[in-house]
């Protein structure tokens, strides 16, 4: 591999003359540690999303210094923050300079009265809400990737959070961002002329347009953020079901009570149940009349999570629902974020034991659609795993995303021994998530709810999401981005640049 | 441990490259499944607990990188000589182990467990087998080698001749069933420290003498690549104790803890039967059964920082914190030992030989937090931590004292000996 013709020495020494010379890498290894992501890829296709080297700039000037140097020459930008996404964002899939935002942590202010902080998007949640806590405030971004997202990726992602049912999701809690445009100018996105409005009706509501784009629009780099109180009591029972039915039940009725401390209600489906049988010592012990689970999730102060917690035990007692106790409900909860995607979990068809890399296929769906996708979704698996014993149904799970029950997140949990992955494996597999996303369709729903929808397979698919819409992004990307520099290759944005392409009609 | 038992998933094939032949090759084969059990994860939530990535926010230094190159050169995408310099930047705590959600939720049930720590020092070795040498700790280790002790004093020669100066007049003898081991900081740096612990030990009417011949442990070779080195130490010791009729080690470092209670068992299997003490344990026990009664008031504001190879490597949390306890006159604003996971002094791994402005910055961070208790004083259990913990102390004026230290005073002990230069 060969760095890009355009990345010459005089490039590189204004890039040093910008970040300093230690903050340019052009080495193997630094290069080879950003080009992966969580998502399974074919190892032996590592080598092709090798960016040609990496950045790590300390200030939104910097940033934009870099972008319009990598401009001028016409040179990829790929912007990268946790690297935890699922959909590639932060791959680079054709070379270019990763802009690794991991440098610009810092809190630059916490505003008690405001309620609000505004920090570098290097920053992550839960070092964050270290110091937070400290002022009896949290910034209540919850995703599964809590312990190592940063906000920067949450922005870039628009991500969904755990307890948004309650707080919101990102896009709720970020009030505004400075942002790096792809020609290198810098703009603050968000309501109002200062920082920390959280709504106005004046102009364009550009913040959602600069959220969830997946790096292809620019880079933020500093945020100013929602905060509340933090929460005195948290509640998360666990209940078990003998029959997904009465779970599905149970769930909606959760969610649509109307609970004010309300976070959360997760719902468990029998693969689901069958895969923590497989190691999880909470699980193994269960009776086999134990099929499907849920758990309801309240947060606030302690006297109106008591009286809202009455009310979902209630509920769920009503719909045939078993508590599984203090433990398992405490534990699994505080373990919402490691438990259920370890390698180990891993089997073959015939049982062994492999490392398996973890894949959540996620769509938005309304609650009245659950059943129906859960099933064709499975039927997808199995007949994947069919075919190519490298594939593994970890079953399926369906959270609120809101406070009233219309839309759940919706995934299923895909096993993949990633260092077996064949050209033709992967292909098939390709050909599974399209599928998988072609159901979310057909049902009225999203693709993603959570991660984005860029990646090989679903992507195709996002042009007849989106209708018309589809057509509006293609000429916001060339205009906003004339020479294809940002993150090119995603949301098949190239065909914005295609002769042929016209407006939106 | 990084077999996978008893659903053991055998030596999987490597579908294109066996990375590398020779001793690069057995090096491959033999973390690749390991390695593969953090790629396939991909969590990284090793990450923000991370000392070294906190302070340089680097992602070729995580422990995630660290497992990934192995795949990488199994692949044949990197060689040696592309990652060797990178495995410097690891100070060993072992934070990233427990952090792992491979340790967390299936190590019990599947006896496995990420082993960073373990890869990190195989690397660091591999590189020097193959001639790959970071000047710092090749010097290092080569004026080691000639004094038979670190050279922790700079230009200042330590020799064997000295080794027992820190016990001046304290009329200690030589021999015996039990000998105090003192790690080279302590007995030529902080000499204040064995000072504490041999007059607390006396205080208690514990029976103890010096070693015969004592060398370096060979530990710190060990964990920058020295292989040979270290173990010749480790005979050296062995040896020595052996002649001596030593059935029992008294320790007071952690790090000298580790390499007693891991490396030498792995150096020398059956053979190897000595009882390694670590006098923290003993002095807890000891005020519990009433052998030391802490009486003299320490009008203190303390926070205590739990040394990375105690808390993170060897679970032992609970003696330094009941001896706090039993000290009067302390107010004690404690950090629980999970929080402390992402705490580290940076003072281990030879980072701070090799890099020594990075264990400045982790340094600094860590008594940053000690400062926003409000203290006036963080006290360690671990010599190598309290030259840098002291450095970034003074810039905050927080005093950092040695828990032994402290104990001493807080029984009527006048230490003497000196805490640092």
């Amino acid at each position: 591999m060969t760095i890009a013709p355009a990345l010459t020495e005089p490039v590189l020494d204004d890039l040093r003359q910008v970040v300093g010379g230690e903050h340019v890498l052009t080495d193997r290894a630094a290069r080879f540690n950003r080009a992966r992501v969580p998502a399974p890829f074919p190892v032996h296709r590592w080598s092709e999303r090798v960016p040609d080297l990496v950045v790590l700039p300390g200030s939104t000037e910097e940033v934009s210094e870099v972008v319009r140097i990598a401009n001028a020459h016409r040179i990829p930008i790929v912007p990268r923050d946790g690297g935890t996404g699922l959909t590639d964002g932060a791959v680079p899939l054709r070379h270019g300079i990763v802009v690794d935002v991991k440098r610009m942590n810092d809190i630059k202010e916490i505003d008690e009265v405001n309620r609000t902080c505004t920090v570098g998007t290097g920053i992550n949640m839960l070092k964050l809400n270290e110091v937070l806590g400290r002022y009896g405030l949290i910034y209540p971004d919850d995703p599964a990737s809590y312990p190592c997202s940063l906000v920067g990726g949450r922005i870039g992602t628009s991500g969904w959070s755990l307890i948004g049912s309650r707080y919101g999701h990102s896009r709720d809690l970020v009030l505004s961002f400075d942002f790096v445009l792809p020609t290198g100018r810098v703009i603050h996105v968000g309501d109002g002329a200062g920082r920390k409005l959280s709504k106005s009706s004046s102009g364009y509501q550009l913040k959602h347009l600069f959220m969830g784009h997946q790096g292809t629009l620019g880079i933020a780099t500093e945020a100013t953020l929602k905060l509340y109180p933090k929460p005195e009591a948290e509640l998360s029972p666990f209940f078990a079901f003998p029959d997904y039915d009465s779970a599905y039940r149970a769930v909606g009725e959760l969610a649509r009570a109307g609970i004010a401390t309300f976070a959360g209600a997760v719902l468990f489906d029998e693969w689901k149940v069958d895969y923590l049988r497989r190691d999880d010592e909470a699980y193994i012990p269960q009776p086999a009349d134990v099929r499907a689970l849920v758990c309801a999730v309240a947060y606030g102060y302690e006297d109106e999570v008591v009286a809202g917690g009455r009310r979902l035990m209630r509920i769920a007692r009503d719909n045939g629902g078993r508590y599984l106790g203090d433990e398992v409900s405490e534990g699994d909860w505080a373990a919402r974020h490691d438990r259920y995607a370890t390698p180990l979990h891993g089997r073959t068809l015939a049982g062994q034991v492999i490392p398996m890399s973890w894949h959540c296929e996620d769509a938005a769906i309304n609650y009245t659609n659950l059943p129906q996708v859960r099933l064709e979704w499975h039927e997808i698996v199995r007949r994947l795993r069919e075919r190519f014993d490298m594939f593994d149904d970890w079953g399926m799970f369906a959270y609120t995303s809101a406070d009233t029950g219309v839309d759940y997140l919706t995934e299923i949990d895909v096993g993949i021994w990633e260092q077996r992955l064949d050209d033709e494996s992967w292909a098939a597999w390709v050909q599974a998530k399209k599928d998988i996303a072609e159901v979310a369709l057909r049902y009225g729903g999203s693709i993603s709810a959570c991660h984005g929808s860029c990646r090989e397979g679903e992507v195709d698919l996002v042009p007849q999401e989106l209708g018309g819409g589809y057509d509006v992004m293609l000429d916001v990307k060339r205009a906003l981005d004339p020479n294809n520099i940002m993150n090119p290759g995603k949301y098949g944005l190239d065909r914005a640049y295609e002769p042929e392409a016209g407006g939106a009609r | 441990m990084t077999d996978i038992s008893p659903h053991d998933t055998g030596s999987l094939p490597s579908p294109n490259g066996d990375g590398g032949s020779g001793a690069t090759g057995e090096f491959v084969q033999q973390w690749r499944n390991a390695a593969y059990n953090c790629f396939s994860s991909g969590h990284k939530f090793c990450r923000e607990v991370c000392p070294v990535m906190q302070v340089t926010r680097n992602e070729s230094w995580t422990p995630t990188a660290f497992h990934a190159n192995v795949v990488a050169m199994e692949q044949g995408e990197l060689q040696l000589t592309d990652i060797a310099d990178d495995y410097v930047n690891c100070t060993g705590c072992g934070a990233c182990e427990l952090r792992c959600p491979n340790t967390l939720f299936t190590g019990d049930f599947y006896r496995f467990r990420t082993r960073t720590v373990d890869l990190v020092k195989a690397m660091r070795a591999l590189a020097v087998d193959q001639g790959i040498h970071q000047p710092g700790w090749q010097r290092w280790n080569l004026l080691t080698d000639e004094r038979s002790h670190e050279p922790v004093l700079g230009e200042v020669p330590v020799s064997q001749d000295h080794v027992r100066d820190w016990s001046q007049g304290l009329d200690i003898p030589v021999g015996g069933e039990s000998i105090l081991f003192v790690d080279c900081e302590a007995a030529f740096y902080r000499t204040s420290v064995p000072r504490a612990v041999a007059q607390i030990l006396r205080r208690a009417g514990y029976e103890f003498g010096l070693m015969n011949e004592q060398w370096c442990c060979g530990g710190p070779a060990a964990e920058m690549g020295y292989l040979e080195q270290s173990q010749r130490f480790a005979r050296h010791n062995l040896d020595d104790w052996r002649a001596g009729g030593v059935k029992r080690v008294l320790v007071l470092d952690p790090h000298d803890y580790i390499t007693f209670t891991e490396d030498y068992p792995k150096y020398f299997g059956e053979e190897y039967d000595i009882e390694i003490v670590l006098v923290v344990e003993l002095f807890a026990e000891m005020i519990a059964d009433g052998r030391l009664a802490p009486s003299v008031p320490i009008e203190r504001t303390i926070t205590y920082h739990d040394p990375c190879r105690l808390n993170k490597r060897k679970g032992i949390w609970q003696a330094p914190r009941q001896i706090l306890s039993a000290i009067p006159g302390l107010t004690f604003h404690d950090v629980d030992r999970v929080t402390q996971w992402s705490y580290c002094s940076g003072g281990g791994g030879g980072l701070p030989i090799e890099k020594p402005e990075l264990t400045a910055r982790i340094s600094e961070s860590r008594v940053d937090k000690a400062a926003q208790l409000g203290v006036d004083t963080l006290v360690s259990a671990c010599p190598w931590s309290e030259r840098p913990l002291s450095e970034a102390g003074d810039a905050k004026a927080i005093d950092v004292v040695d828990i032994h230290e402290l104990l001493a005073e807080s029984l009527g002990i006048e230490v003497g000996g000196r805490r640092g230069q």
